[in-house]
Order: C-alpha cells, then structure tokens, then sequence
C-alpha cells in the first residue's frame, strides 16, 4: 500500500482505506476531490443504512447483523468473480441473491422462533447472529484481507478541477441506481404500499389484508439485497475485504440510519451521503485517527438532542 | 494463596475471573433496565487510568486498582446522566458510541502508547488473589442488595419506571447509582486485566467484548445475582473442558485408530474439541440464539432458584 504523510502531526502512516491514491496527494488543495470521496463513501453508508432503517420501520427491531450480511454480499461477490468467472454485473446480482436469502434465514432463525413479550430478546438473538456470521467468516476464509480482482479498468476522467475514476463513476452510478430504484418500489409499488403500512401499524395491516410476516420477509430480502451489493461495491473500491469489515460498517449504518430518523429511508439516503462527508472532510483537515471520533461524537448527539433523527420518523417509540 | 497452581490454570481462572466481574459491571445496570454495550469501554477507562497511575506515577497497584475503578465510576455517571433521557435502543447505541470514542482516544493519544499500544505495564503477581477477593465482595455485596430497599427500588424501576416514580423512589438517583456502580466495577476488571496481561491496545476493549459480556450475563441469568458468575463460568470452562478432553483423546493408543473409518472419526473429533478462537465465538453466537428461543430469561432465573430452596426459607426470603 501507498505512503505518504497523512493527518495532522505528518506522520508517515499507510494511506486510508476507501480514499483512492491520487486524492490523497492533491487532498490539501482539493475540496472538490475530497467532495467525491466524501459522496463515494456516504453511498455504501446509505446503501447498508437503507436496510437497517427498513427494517427497523417495520419490525422495530435493531437488526444487529446487517453489518455481516454486507460482508458475506462482499464474499460472495468476491468468488463468484474469481470461481465463477461472473463479470461485474452477475457477481452483484448473485451477491443480491445471496443476501437475501440470508436475510430470510435471519428473520426464520432469530427473529420469528423468539417470545414477542421480551424487548431485548430479538435484539440479543441477531447480535448471536452476527458473532456466528463473522467468526464463520473468519473459521473459513482466514481472518486476513483478501483482495478484490481487478473487475473494471481503471481510467481517469478529469472534469473541470476534479479528477474521477472509472472506478468512482460505476460505484456511485450504481448506488444512486439501486437507491432512486428503491424509492420507487416504496412509494409506488403494491409492495412498497404494503411495507410502509406494516411500519405504521401490524395490527391494521392484518386488518387491511396485507400478509404481515410476508411483508416482514420481504423487507429483510430487500435490506439484505441491497447490503449485498454495497459489500461488492465496497470490495471494488477499495480493492480489498475482509471478515471483519462488517462490524465497523454496521455501525456506521446504525449512525447515519439514526441521522436520517429510524425508520426513514429517504432520510437514510441523505444522512448516508452527509456522514460520508463528514467523515472524509474530517480525516482531510482534522485527522485520519480522529474521523471515527466524529462520527461518534455525532452518534451521541443525535441521540441526545435530536433521536428523532435530522428528517423525523415515522416511527416513534 | 493459589501457589499450588500451575501458571497456566492461574492464568485461565484469572481470565475467567475478570470476566466474572465484567459480567457483573454489565448486570448492576440491567438490574434497573439499562442495557448497555459500552462496558469494554469503562473496562478500558479503568485499565488505561491505573496502567498511567502505575507506570506513570509510580502509584503502587492497589491504590492505582482503586483509583481506575473510581475514574471509571465518574465517566460512568458522566455518560448515565445523558442517558437518563433515553433507553432500550438508544440507551445501547449510546454506550456503543462512548465505547468507540474512548478507543479511539487510545489510537491516537500518542501518551498512551497511541497505534502501538500500552506496552511495559508492571506485571501484578498477586491478580488471582485480587481477582477472587472482589469476586467474594461483590458475591456478598449482592446478596445483601437483593433483599435491600436499594435492591427492590432497582427491580421496581425495571420493571415500571412510572409506577416506581409514582411509589416514591428517586429513579434518577437510582439509575445513575447502577450505572456509576456498574462502570466502577469494570473499571476494577480493566485493571486487572491491564496489570496481568502487561500490554494493550485500542482494539483489546472492542465492541465485541461488550458483546462478550452481554453474552455472560444473558446466559446466566440478569434476573439473579448468581447469572452473571454462572454464566461467565460456563461458557469460560466449556472450551477448557473439551481442550481436557482433547488432551484424553491423545491418550488413545495409535494402533486403536490406525484403521480407515476411526482414523477419520479420530481427526474429526481431535479438529472439532480443538477449540480456538473464532469456534468459540460461533459457539457463543449459537447459544445465544439457542438460549433467546428456549430460555430468554437465562440459564438461573430467581424462581428457579427459589423452588431449589427449603419451604422454610421461601416463606422468609421470597
């Protein structure tokens, strides 16, 4: 990996990760560079937000194994790419596929056989889940980070004072893709009808004819298919995963779906794309250490000052 | 004390011991409903303060034990005082982010050994012996506490805030005391730890170790104070036990297994008692499914425990 003096005692330290090379060198002049970074980082955000946030919505649970679920998506995409010899587009779809049926398995193995009468008892059984995918992870692949082949050629674009991969283009248009597509099934769809009734209330849903627990799968499918493709996407631009990548990238979905307000998914995708921000601004001008902190440090005073989130809920406990 | 001991059964129950008290650091806030992921983090508070007091300062370790565990206490009522606003999830992801910042703190506060960690803390030859005398403490401690006025007040808040409000008790005293209480006793378990293992890092006291301890806990049993030290118990004892029985399993004459179908039976069971890390993890994840279908209120819970009792007892304690 690259070296260069990073962070503000410039000291000599390894490049971050997700921040491609040639920002880094021109980052201090740079504030446009640093805005696509920002924006390339706040799409997988909002892309694993969009899961936690649906989920949440509809079953009010904090669905702790999203962040795996992201990982294994990296995975699988990772070898169908290598044994498969899939291009690009197939390992999504197949990582897609992958996740969601994952994401069935989580909802028949930790979320339906648990008593409804204890708050804590799902929360507890997906964090179960989440320690079995990881180390599962970990027991079969090896805890080290494996990298990503080369699935794109890389090329530059260079528009106006900005410099842009081939690379950042496909991750983003991508993201942005599966994000207006979403929208759209939410607020246009039969399905989407029948999630956003489910979030408000189960009971009228039932009442309503609309199939509960098949909505519940649903959602999970969709959540977990879209973590799926942000862990490819995230193996791409970063040319490198790992079994532990999960754990960090839920939490941070579990900040920015908390910034867009539980349970909002249009609030998700724009809390995603302010936390990335943040986040690169940050390690930019402030330090490389010290961009977890902000993300923290506003965690924190989300929940403190505004737990409804930046945009509201539609949920409320 | 425990000289007769080999060194590497003292340091396995020193281990399983700090995990005890971390289990109990994590049970004395879940008495009053406060479920919290951020016990790694005061664990590290308490690790870091007396490891800076020790090697620092030349504070000797029983005074620098007690003065990280009532560091961690102060932090613990700084960070319980905002979260009296809040519970259930919030509460949880709160205690996450506190965790987080404080190791991130240890990455980059280059004082404290930064990215490269602590290293040369004083090794403390006598943690078995501090290990079991806080454990007693806290056995004794709890005990007493269950049939306390204090006790009670902390189930009645857990159980219905309002309605504990209503009856008269301090709910804001009482949460900030359980959670004080509850960072002052990791505290206590990362000085240990600090002054046993000689080194740390910022990852040492990570998410998942809160996790580890949350896994303790709802293994045991929150409902009684004998679920935190059972639950930590067992699940530290099980990869030891089937190491023991991986050792025994050596102990089978080649000859025996030399035969096509029992040489693979043989390596099988040799790869599946050998229980290394990551195993054990996917053991802890699977028990903690298996144990929120079967038994969501831990392995010991008070009822049970007063049905094991003489009749006599039930009509005095109960």
């Amino acid at each position: 990996m690259l070296l260069c003096r990073i962070g503000r005692r410039g000291g000599w330290g390894e490049v971050e990760r997700g921040v491609p090379h040639h920002a880094r060198e021109y980052g201090r002049r740079m504030i446009y560079q640093q805005l696509i970074n920002g924006l390339m980082l706040g799409a997988s955000y909002a892309l694993i937000a969009i899961g936690y946030t649906l989920i949440f919505g509809v079953l009010n649970l904090l669905y702790f194994a999203h962040g795996e679920v992201f990982m294994v998506g990296a995975f699988a995409g990772l070898y169908l790419v290598i044994y498969g010899g899939a291009n690009i587009y197939i390992a999504m779809l197949g990582a897609m596929v992958i996740c969601a049926l994952l994401g069935v398995l989580a909802v028949y193995v930790s979320v339906r056989p648990i008593p409804k009468d204890r708050p804590l008892a799902p929360l507890i059984s997906t964090i179960g889940l989440t320690i079995v995918l990881q180390n599962l992870a970990v027991y079969i692949l090896g805890g080290q980070q494996v990298a990503f082949p080369e699935t794109i050629t890389q090329s530059l674009y260079t528009i106006g004072p900005v410099t842009i991969s081939s690379v950042q283009i496909f991750v983003l248009g991508v993201a942005v893709t599966l994000m207006v597509l979403l929208w759209l099934i939410i607020e246009r769809t039969k399905v989407g009808r029948a999630i956003r009734t489910v979030a408000e209330n189960h009971e009228t849903a039932a009442l309503l004819g609309v199939d509960v627990n098949r909505v519940v799968l649903l959602t999970f499918m969709i959540g977990s298919g879209i973590a799926g493709v942000a862990g490819v996407l995230d193996g791409i631009k970063n040319s490198g995963i790992s079994p532990f990548m999960g754990l960090g990238a839920g939490i941070k979905g579990l900040i920015v779906m908390l910034l867009g307000g539980l349970g909002n998914v249009l609030g998700a995708m724009v809390a995603g794309l302010l936390l990335g921000l943040i986040e690169i601004l940050s390690a930019a001008y402030i330090g490389t250490t010290e961009r977890d902190f902000f993300s923290f440090a506003i965690l924190i005073l989300i929940l403190l000052y505004r737990p409804t989130g930046l945009f509201g809920t539609r949920t409320t406990e | 004390m425990f000289d007769w001991m080999d060194g590497y059964t003292r340091s396995l129950l020193v281990f399983a011991g700090i995990n005890v008290i971390a289990a109990y650091s994590f049970y004395v806030p879940y008495k009053t409903g406060q479920v919290s992921l951020g016990q790694a983090g005061f664990m590290a508070v308490g690790a870091y303060s007396s490891a800076i007091l020790t090697q620092k300062f030349g504070v000797p370790f029983g005074g620098a034990l007690a003065s990280g565990g009532l560091i961690a206490a102060v932090m613990g009522v700084a960070v319980g005082f905002p979260a009296l606003r809040i519970k259930g999830v919030y509460l949880l992801l709160l205690t996450l982010g506190f965790s987080e910042m404080i190791s991130v703190i240890a990455l980059s506060w280059e004082y404290i050994g930064g990215a490269q960690g602590f290293r040369n803390i004083s090794f403390n030859p006598w943690t078995l012996e501090y290990v079991a005398g806080i454990i007693v403490v806290l056995l004794v401690l709890f005990s007493r506490l269950e049939r306390s006025s204090l006790g009670r007040a902390m189930d009645s808040v857990h159980q219905d805030e309002t309605a504990a409000e209503v009856m008269g008790i301090d709910v804001v005293r009482i949460k900030l005391l359980s959670f004080g209480l509850g960072a002052a006793i990791a505290g206590l378990a990362g000085g240990l730890y600090a002054h046993h293992a000689t080194y740390m890092d910022s990852t040492t006291f990570n998410v998942m170790l809160s996790v580890e301890i949350l896994v303790f806990v709802v293994v045991g049993g929150g409902s009684t104070f004998w679920g935190p030290l059972f639950g930590a118990a067992v699940l530290n004892a099980i990869p030891e036990i089937l190491r023991a029985l991986r050792d025994w399993l050596e102990l089978v004459p080649v000859e025996w297994t030399d035969f096509y179908p029992m040489n693979r039976a043989y390596d099988f069971l040799h790869d599946f008692l050998d229980f290394e890390n990551a195993k054990r993890l996917i053991a802890y994840g699977v028990i903690l499914i298996v144990m929120m279908i079967v038994r969501p209120d831990g392995l010991l819970t008070r009822d049970g425990l007063l049905r094991l009792r003489l009749p006599r007892w039930k009509t005095r304690y109960a």
